[in-house]
């Protein structure tokens, strides 16, 4: 093992081979809770004035009157080949969640990019005036974060702080079908694409309040993490090394000190990545944000199976693939790390 | 006399933790003038890292205090400097190197980047892009250079070229820094600079570290380098390969050093003058052949009793009684008295003795009431 | 510093008094970690006030009856009851029952006339139990598999294969957003307090897990468990007194700072709307239910909202206090820093 690009790709293909069994681990305890737990779900499909007949049918369709264990065979058999199913209503299950997901990596990754650009600067000046106010001011502000409960912070947001700066709360564009073609599902990107700007504002507009509000409940993961890690590498020799050297402060903070300290940052974030993926039901119901998020809630209460778990598996996919790309970016931050 | 390059002026540092202040050095005073290499030797604790830390500033403050005293470099002093203005001091003025290699070079760039950054700022300085407060050295004094040995094991040292009125390459250019590192790889003997340029610090053995250690801060061409024990933290064969190195950098070569270390015998052969500290206080301060011959201060002698190279077998090692006081409850008077075996009443006055002159060696000095008596001592 | 304590203590001493200064004076020379960390961060101090008043005034709360005539008149905890209507003032043919914070009604009352004090306080009580239960038993389960699945993994053996089951499934469930899980297990059980405590606790444990089997790798390679192995002690043995009082600390500093997710977490699910039933008194259901008049009733938003606030911090401030008290590494950086030979170059820095 070392840390050619052969041994990369090697590493690459065997934690992707691993989200196999973890697929079909999260795909199965899913099924059992869906289909165990709730007996007979067509009472709720049919509508309350269905007929016994309309009831019957639906559960023949559904194959309910199947042993469970056929059930989850022939269910798991379709999956396999792409066939997930529709929603009770007769919506399929993948185009919506292929619509959905990238929605939502849009604003999973415009919080990143807020907890990564005010979160670990605030970390570091907190780290080099430890003990100070500026610090006990980051401290505060990292740990009121982290103690607002998500839906309070998205609600406050969305009530008082949007209207205050006119910005949009609910959903992703200004009228629900933005006037331009969306082939990537991804707001800002769809409307760079079709080269129409005011387009561009609106989504940016819309992006502000949900990913401020993923970004300030999740902050205190990369400000704590960055200040505990600063002020571990700060007292090291080489940071002294490189302030002997004549580097002013900043580069002594910022490329000597901080490059050592991301590592264990960028670990964290990356293993928080499932707490992250949490609050974000509640902040894309919170503000209509037409993501995975919103389209897991709607099926979980709607007893919508199939697309329960279609949404289910696309956030375990998104949690490993953010482990991995966290231990990736480590591996490349540490030159001691060797793929494997 | 020549103009001194540093002086200590009655400097006191205290660290003010939790519950009370410690006073980790208390009135030092010492010079070193160009060219000298100065020895402070002293036991674990007792200052002397404090002291070496605090002359560039790189105590982190707090707990750091420094009440009063004047650090003067080339004159200028430097407890007045503005902190953002520090990092113009050092480098190509006040340049160190630390005890544990393992720790000193960042583990996240290569030898190279690391080294290159040195240069680049010292190149930086020396085209006037970025004058520092102090600039670098103008070229070394290559006059007692020695001639390396035929077969010898290490690679043969190549002298950094830098001709008087030559011009520098631009300050940016990557091809001449590189250049530079090479030289100065070369300069710390190591054998195969193109390979170690491209390696990360983990990859090499702690003695190569700490000789790029040296080459690095070499390389800013420093009017003083401050080596805070340098080779404590490495393997005895490694550590007699790195002090004959230095010993003849130092001769190469003849920038001033601050030598910090516990051990009397490395102290003996690499400076010129020392001091010896005890418990924040510098006691006894002057040429290595007097103050090792002629000790002065009782401490001193006691210190150079309890050498185990000294030691003939005639009975147990000497030891002395008592123990290191604590900082922050220093005795009052001379901070050696509990311990000593000359001591009077009049030690116990508060304010112990000062460093004063030995009658009829000037350059040595000694802060003992009774510094007459010591040669009684056994 | 402890030496010199306990000589104190024992020597001399021989009066109960004299025993007793000597008692104040090791207290008060910082050989207690707890104290120092206390004198030194008041912060910690901070919360380990809240954290002491928070579980009092649950434990009231949950003991004390509505209305008690133990001290002779009647006492109660809650001035109202959570779910009381109280009679609302009528102006003219209108009547107004969202009233704002007034001397009679601390934090005013909500649009049904409840008395919002009174039912923040009265859920102090389930959330707070709420977090212990769910924290304490993910530690009960997470951390015994997480010990199991840490020390035996050597391959080859039975042990490695039920590590390696451990592991997997673990994987599984870390796989899961927790809230999604929660909500899927919440939603099919039905809504209701016992629903979603289970489901909570089935998406807790994991964490646990990764948690104590990454701190027992950490340790069991240390060489005071490879000398206590040499020395043949029995690897049961080994792994309670060597491997478990070692990784305790970091545990009991998580399970701290847990209580404040779990709560958030389960007041959460409460808000979603799949949680406890709408007219049990939870700071997640309260602040569901007025969320949208926020800027017209603030009161009834930010009571509730606070509360859990308070509560977290506090639970993260001792959490952060228990760390500096627990962990070796900081508590010998405290020690070293009072030590009387030596003052290293930098005190404040942990040794590497």
């Amino acid at each position: 093992m070392g840390r050619s690009r052969g041994d990369l790709i090697v590493f690459v293909g065997k934690r992707l081979l691993t989200l196999l069994p973890v697929l079909l681990g999260v795909v199965t305890i899913t099924f059992i809770f869906t289909h165990l737990a709730v007996p007979n779900p067509c009472n709720v499909w049919s509508g309350p004035r269905a007929t016994q007949s309309t009831i019957q049918q639906c559960i023949v369709n559904n194959d309910l009157d199947k042993p469970i264990f056929n059930q989850y065979a022939s269910y798991l058999g379709k999956l396999v080949v792409g066939e997930w199913g529709a929603s009770p209503r007769g919506v399929p299950v993948l185009p919506s969640i292929l619509a959905a997901f990238p929605q939502t990596l849009e604003l999973v990754l415009a919080a990143l990019v807020l907890m990564v650009v005010i979160g670990i600067p605030l970390g570091v000046i907190a780290a080099s005036n430890s003990g100070r106010w500026l610090d006990h001011i980051v401290r505060t502000f990292y740990l009121s974060g982290w103690a607002t409960p998500t839906y309070l912070a998205a609600a406050v947001l969305s009530i008082a702080v949007g209207p205050l700066l006119g910005l949009p709360r609910n959903g992703a564009f200004t009228s629900t079908v933005p006037p331009f073609p969306q082939p990537f599902h991804m707001s800002v990107l769809d409307a760079l694409v079709a080269l129409n700007f005011s387009g561009v504002v609106d989504a940016i507009a819309h992006l502000i309040l949900p990913a401020s509000a993923l970004a300030f409940v999740n902050m205190g993961i990369a400000t704590r993490m960055t200040r505990g890690s600063m002020l571990e590498v700060l007292p090291m020799d080489y940071v002294k090394t490189a302030r002997m050297k004549g580097i002013s402060d900043f580069f002594v903070l910022y490329k000597h000190a901080l490059r050592n300290s991301l590592i264990s940052t960028v670990t964290v974030i990356g293993t928080t990545m499932g707490g992250i993926l949490s609050t974000l039901v509640v902040i894309e119901e919170i503000f209509l944000w037409p993501g995975l998020g919103s389209y897991a809630y709607e099926a979980i209460t709607k007893y919508n199976f199939n697309g329960t778990i279609g949404a289910v598996i696309f956030f375990a996919i998104g949690v490993v693939v953010a482990n991995l790309i966290a231990d990736f970016v480590y591996g490349v931050l540490d030159p001691r790390v060797e793929w494997r | 006399m020549p103009e001194p390059l540093l002086v200590v002026e009655d400097l006191s540092i205290d660290y003010e933790v939790g519950a009370g202040t410690f006073h980790a050095v208390k009135e030092v005073s010492f010079r070193i003038d160009p060219g000298r290499v100065v020895g402070i030797v002293g036991e674990t604790g007792c200052g002397k890292s404090t002291l070496a830390h605090a002359i560039p500033r790189l105590l982190p403050e707090p707990p750091a205090r420094i009440p009063s005293g004047k650090i003067l470099f080339r004159g200028m002093d430097i407890l007045k400097v503005p902190k953002w203005k520090l990092p113009l001091v050092r480098g190509t003025g006040i340049s160190m190197i630390f005890q544990e290699p393992i720790n000193s070079l960042n583990p996240a760039f290569r030898v190279f980047d690391q080294l290159a950054e040195a240069v680049r700022i010292r190149r930086l300085r020396e085209t006037g892009k970025s004058p520092g407060l102090a600039p670098a050295m103008e070229g070394f004094d290559y006059s007692k250079r020695k001639v390396p040995k035929p077969g010898d094991v290490l690679a043969k040292p190549v002298l950094p070229s830098v001709p008087e009125g030559r011009k520098l390459a631009p300050a940016v250019d990557r091809q001449a820094l590189r250049g530079d590192a090479l030289e100065y790889l070369r300069l710390v003997r190591i054998n195969d600079p193109e390979t170690i340029l491209g390696l990360y610090p983990h990859e090499l053995s702690g003695g190569m570290r700490q000789r790029i250690m040296i080459a690095m801060a070499l390389s800013e061409r420093p009017s003083l380098l401050i080596a805070d024990e340098p080779t404590s933290a490495l393997d005895i064969t490694i550590q007699a390969q790195v002090l004959t190195l230095m010993k003849e950098l130092i001769e190469e070569i003849r920038t001033s050093i601050l030598f910090i270390s516990h051990d009397l015998g490395v102290i003996a052969e690499m400076a010129d003058d020392v001091g010896v500290m005890y418990a924040g206080h510098l006691v006894e301060f002057g040429p290595v052949a007097e103050v090792y011959t002629q000790p002065r201060h009782p401490y001193t002698k006691a210190l150079l009793r309890a050498n185990p190279r000294q030691y003939k077998g005639d009975g147990p090692l000497p030891s002395l009684p008592g123990s290191v006081p604590n900082l922050s409850r220093l005795p009052p008077g001379c901070t050696f008295h509990p311990r000593c075996a000359l001591a009077r009443p009049e030690c116990r006055e508060p304010p112990g003795p000062r460093l004063e002159p030995v009658s009829g060696s000037p350059g040595h000095r000694t802060a003992c009431y009774f510094s007459e008596e010591v040669a009684t001592l056994p | 510093m402890d030496a010199q304590g306990r000589t104190v203590k024992a020597g001399a001493s021989t009066t109960p008094i004299a025993r007793a200064k000597a008692f104040g004076r090791w207290l008060r020379s910082g050989s207690l970690g707890f104290y120092k960390v206390m004198r030194a961060n008041p912060l910690t101090l901070v919360g380990f006030v809240l954290v002491v008043l928070i579980s009092l005034a649950a434990l009231l709360v949950a003991v004390v009856p509505p209305i008690t005539t133990a001290l002779g008149y009647p006492v109660q905890m809650t001035p109202y009851g959570p779910n009381d209507l109280l009679p609302c003032p009528v102006v003219g043919n209108r009547t107004f029952c969202a009233q704002p914070p007034s001397v009679e009604h601390w934090f005013g009352t909500d649009r049904a006339g409840r008395d919002v004090f009174s039912r923040v306080l009265a859920a102090l009580p389930l959330d707070l139990a709420i977090g212990f239960l769910i924290a304490g038993f993910s530690l009960a389960v997470g951390g015994g598999l997480g010990l199991i699945a840490g020390f035996w993994d050597r391959p080859g053996t039975v042990g490695a294969a039920v590590s390696l089951t451990i592991m997997r499934v673990t994987d599984v469930f870390l796989a899961f957003p927790s809230l999604v899980l929660a909500l899927a297990i919440a939603a099919t059980l039905g809504r209701g307090t016992v629903p979603c405590i289970l489901a909570i606790l089935l998406t807790w444990w994991p964490y646990y897990i990764r948690l104590t089997r990454g701190e027992v790798l950490a340790v069991k390679h240390q060489p005071y468990v490879v000398a206590a192995r040499a020395a043949g002690v029995s690897e049961w043995r080994i792994l309670f007194r060597h491997v478990f009082r070692n990784i305790l600390e970091p545990l009991v500093v998580y399970l701290t700072m847990d209580v404040g997710t779990v709560l958030v977490v389960f007041s959460t699910i409460s808000y979603i709307g799949i949680g406890v039933p709408p007219d049990v008194p939870e700071w997640g259901n309260m602040i569901s239910a007025y969320g949208d008049y926020l800027l017209i009733y603030p009161w009834m938003v930010i009571f509730p909202g606070l509360a859990v606030f308070i509560t977290v911090v506090a639970f993260s401030l001792l959490g952060d206090g228990l760390r500096d008290i627990l962990d070796p590494r900081s508590r010998r950086a405290l020690a070293q820093a009072e030590a009387s030979t030596t003052a290293a170059a930098t005190p404040a820095a942990p040794e590497a």
